[in-house]
């Protein structure tokens, strides 16, 4: 057990989160993931009248099932197709900079919530096995250096000075000191906890099925129906992440967010090998060895998918391809044995942009759902409950972030 | 995808998997027996590990020739035998095959992927953990453990042994060491002593199963004889000692296994077997996604099944103590009968022939059913079982996880994948096999909900631990795998994803 478990807080009790609704509430908060219970935190610590509502448990999908990796390096998956972010300069220098914004909340959180959200600032690799990928190092190091990210790339005899456990045949490798991770398992549970001291309700096991809107007439304009009865709301939140797009049809929006279920291996515990996260610029893999000392492997290989309260199921092809990459670039991998594999349900927005803020087409209707929404979204909580409370200053968010834009580009 | 084929893999090496791997096997069909031990035999048919040679069978026992006689039929079929195999992960169609040899580097075992048409999962039962103060010392062992010594190895683990349990073995278990040369200081059984209406009952039931009540009598009596301190009623509180176990400390109970105040002795000791009945090892069928009802008297989950011993999964059938414990006899029994079902289903079996055929099976089962339920009084596992842990009991001995941290986050949750979330509970390399039942037993007591009602956290592969480099294949992947799967069979179609 680490140290950090010790000082662990006594979580909410069942008693907290099982009591009937209330009739009415200023702001619904929709999905008890790391997104709606740090919204409701910064709400209730706001002062609004919050409620936030799971269909099932807290942090039982993405939050809770994604490796806790802060990705501050530009990754293979926000790349356009051809691999070289020549073609995307803009969107790029925006993602960049909000990964560097996010970082920056979760580096102060511990402080924040004062529980030990087990933030580390442990620096990632990022390896190229082709000259060709190694050209998109050089690139993405340069639209980087724009953004304010920190990053070197890597090669030869250096590299395996300073990486030693990576294969001595790699092409190279680039280096950002601020990449690291956060416990996944507890984040949203610490924020839920202080949400719900702050005066927020939370419930679980409360499915949002229907939602009336009721204009601007009193007590609400929303009639919201769930599964544990109906609850009145002026504002909505729609933070139910990979499901988003099930719970905006509610109220006749179309968000532009699809799930996919994604595959992680996790090992044995092993003797320390390494500190810094590892990716692969050309193909699919994140991996790190956790603080418990086990090795978590993942990096977007898929899993087939399930509808809820099934889980996704994990895949072997996905733990055998993604394996391979990781013992390609790590040999030192092959006899360490995988104990369990876990399947995560992502939310993938359109064009990897947020959505977020608050509907023109459905005035009180807002969302907050991410892609990479573990290291996004305690900053876009923070902004939105921000602008929700009226803060002078608080920055609105750029247009590509808006949830009409799917309703928009389909002209309805 | 793969060239390995079988109409039946059998996994599985006990008593079930070997009656289902010969039955499939005489009637023509393309037949795979996998075993993860070295040798066939399962646990109660255990065999002396490589290296021992059995000179004189007839000095080896009952059982050893029951077990022989199953292992040779085996052999002599037509089915292949794979054993030090592990079936790690099934998947619709599929098994993966993981060879454990472990002489030989993982990378030069690489896993394999085998199709099959029908399946038949013959995985056993363990010993039922349970945890109370001291039950990670060295020293204290299981009766499946100490078996094992024993039977694979010949190894006594040391000089006094004190043996506390319920049920059938707690006295054979005992009897048997003794035979084995075993100095049994105190035998302790967590039911009660025997009733004449017990015997009655048996007698009752017995048509067929007369050497088995012929067994209780004569264990009960070696121990009898031999002057072994044998107590009713009692159940260990606590195992203590710097570094290994030297003394134990037990009380008496009540109806419920809960301890009545001031009844507490100790006593010095070498080894304390334990042995409170057992469990069906569900891992692989829960994986296959094979639904299960709860029974405490089978040894808790077991999974659901219809008269051919078929599964919710219709090519997936179930056979043995792994479908609920009810011993040797019925485990033969099913797998003669899953082995005729696999047929059945396969076209090389008309269903009347079948029926003929599995009849005898079916009487065997029935009877010795009848016998288990009459014994059914004296098995019952009281609920006290569970309350032996103190707040610093580590309980997930995997991952150090106290019964204090699992309490506080029980008050929160009645989800037993948030307890393991947030503590860490059920991820180690047995993956919750020891702790999930105790845990699962926490969140019932606190929340006041029936044990049988808290389900189990979500089935996971690899159902052992993978070297790495035995999983990995760079050749899988190519273009389909990342296109999305929108035929999963699994799945009612638009529950898949959004249309985007």
């Amino acid at each position: 057990m680490s140290g950090e478990d010790r000082l662990l807080p006594q979580w909410l009790r069942y008693e907290d989160t099982s009591g009937p609704l209330p009739a009415r509430t200023d702001t619904l908060v929709i999905g008890g993931g790391i997104a709606g219970t740090s919204l409701a935190y910064y709400l209730a610590k706001g002062g609004v009248d919050v409620t936030m509502v799971d269909r099932g448990e807290l942090n039982r999908e993405a939050s809770g099932t994604n490796a806790g990796s802060f990705h501050i390096q530009l990754a293979i998956h926000q790349l356009p197709a051809a691999g070289s972010p020549a073609g995307d300069v803009e969107r790029l220098l925006q993602e960049a900079r909000q990964n560097l914004a996010a970082y920056e909340v979760w580096n102060a959180l511990d402080t924040e919530l004062d529980i030990p959200l087990g933030v580390h600032l442990t620096g990632g690799w990022m390896v190229a096995e082709t000259e060709q990928q190694l050209q998109v190092l050089h690139e993405k190091r340069e639209l980087e250096q724009q953004a304010g990210i920190v990053t070197e790339v890597v090669t030869g005899a250096e590299l395996r000075k300073r990486a030693p456990f990576l294969a001595p045949d790699l092409a190279g490798a680039s280096y950002c000191p601020q990449e690291g991770h956060a416990n996944p398992l507890i984040a949203a549970p610490a924020y839920a906890l202080r949400a719900h001291e702050h005066g927020a309700t939370i419930r679980t096991h409360v499915d949002v099925q229907e939602i009336e809107q009721r204009g601007d007439r009193a007590g609400g304009r929303f009639l919201v129906r769930t599964s544990a009865g109906e609850i009145l709301a002026d504002r909505i939140v729609n933070c139910a992440g990979a499901w988003a797009a099930d719970q905006a049809r509610l109220v006749g929006l179309k968000l532009p967010v699809r799930r996919e279920g994604l595959h992680v291996n996790v090992t044995e515990r092993r003797g320390r090998l390494m500190d810094p996260m590892v990716q692969h610029i050309g193909r699919r893999l994140t991996l790190k060895q956790s603080s418990d000392d086990t090795f978590i492997i993942g990096g977007g290989w898929p899993t087939p998918a399930a509808p809820p309260p099934r889980r996704y199921p994990t895949a072997w092809e996905s733990a055998a391809g993604n394996t391979a990459v990781a013992v390609r670039v790590i040999p030192a991998l092959a006899d360490v044995r995988v104990v369990r594999t876990w399947s995560g349900v992502i939310v993938f927005t359109d064009d990897l942009s947020p959505v977020v803020g608050e509907s023109q087409l459905v005035p009180g209707y807002h969302a907050c759902v991410a892609s990479t929404g573990f290291t996004l979204s305690p900053m876009l909580a923070r902004r939105l409950a921000e602008q929700m409370l009226d803060r002078d200053g608080a920055e609105p968010f750029p247009p590509d972030h808006h949830l009409d834009r799917a309703a928009a580009r389909t002209g309805s | 995808m793969t060239d390995e084929r079988y109409d039946v893999l059998v996994v599985g090496g006990g008593p079930a998997g070997l009656a289902a791997a010969t039955a499939a096997a005489d009637h023509g069909l393309r037949v795979a027996l996998v075993e993860e031990r070295v040798t066939l035999g399962g646990q109660v048919y255990k065999q002396p590990g490589p290296g021992i040679v059995v000179r004189d069978p007839a000095a080896m026992g009952r059982e050893y020739a029951e077990g022989r006689s199953l292992i040779d039929a085996a052999e002599a079929s037509t089915a292949t035998i794979l054993t030090n195999t592990q079936v790690v992960a099934i998947e619709r169609d599929t098994a993966v095959l993981v060879e454990s040899d472990p002489t030989r580097p993982a990378a030069a075992q690489p896993a394999r992927i085998v199709c099959f048409a029908r399946i038949v999962l013959a995985p056993g039962a363990h010993d039922r953990p349970v945890a109370f103060p001291g039950w990670t010392l060295p020293g204290v062992l299981t009766a499946g453990g100490l078996q094992t010594l024993i039977k694979a190895q010949r190894v006594l683990p040391g000089r006094r042994i004190t043996f506390a349990g319920a049920g059938p073995l707690a006295l054979a278990f005992p009897a048997q060491l003794l035979g084995y040369g075993a100095n049994v200081t105190s035998v302790l059984e967590a039911g009660p002593p025997p009733r004449p209406g017990d015997v009655l009952r048996i007698a009752g039931a017995a048509p067929g199963n007369r050497h088995l009540l012929q067994d209780a009598i004569r264990y009960r009596t070696t121990l009898l004889r031999r002057r072994v301190p044998l107590r009713y009623r009692r159940i260990v509180v606590r195992a203590e000692g710097d570094g290994r176990v030297e003394q134990v400390t037990h009380a008496a109970v009540d109806r419920d296994w809960r301890i009545v105040p001031g009844t507490e002795q100790t006593e010095p000791t070498d080894v304390l077997g334990v042995g409170y009945g057992f469990v069906p090892s569900v891992e692989l069928l829960r994986l296959a996604g094979c639904e299960t009802d709860f029974d405490e008297d089978l040894g808790g989950y077991v999974v659901r099944r219809d008269d051919w011993l078929r599964t919710t999964r219709p090519t997936v059938f179930a056979a043995g103590d792994g479908t609920g414990v009810e011993g040797s006899q019925v485990a033969v029994a099913e797998g003669r009968i899953a082995g005729i079902g696999a047929a059945l289903d396969l076209g090389a079996l008309d269903a009347a022939t079948a029926r003929r055929l599995a009849a005898p099976s079916r009487r065997q089962r029935d009877r010795r059913r009848a016998m288990t339920r009459a014994l059914r009084r004296m098995h019952d596992v009281g609920p006290g079982i569970f309350d032996l842990a103190t707040p610093d009991t580590v309980v997930c001995r995997c991952e150090s996880v106290t019964a204090q941290r699992l309490s506080e986050t029980i008050d929160g949750t009645r989800d037993i994948n948030v307890v393991k979330a947030l503590t860490r509970a059920g991820m180690g390399p047995c993956q919750g096999r020891t702790c999930q039942r105790q845990v699962a037993s926490m969140i019932a007591a606190r929340h006041e909900q029936p044990l049988g009602s808290i389900a189990l956290a979500t089935p996971r592969m690899p159902v052992r631990p993978v070297a790495i480099g035995a999983l990995a294949d760079e050749h899988v992947g190519g273009k389909t795998l990342f296109v999305r799967q929108d035929d999963d069979a699994d799945v009612p179609a638009g529950e898949l994803t959004d249309e985007w």
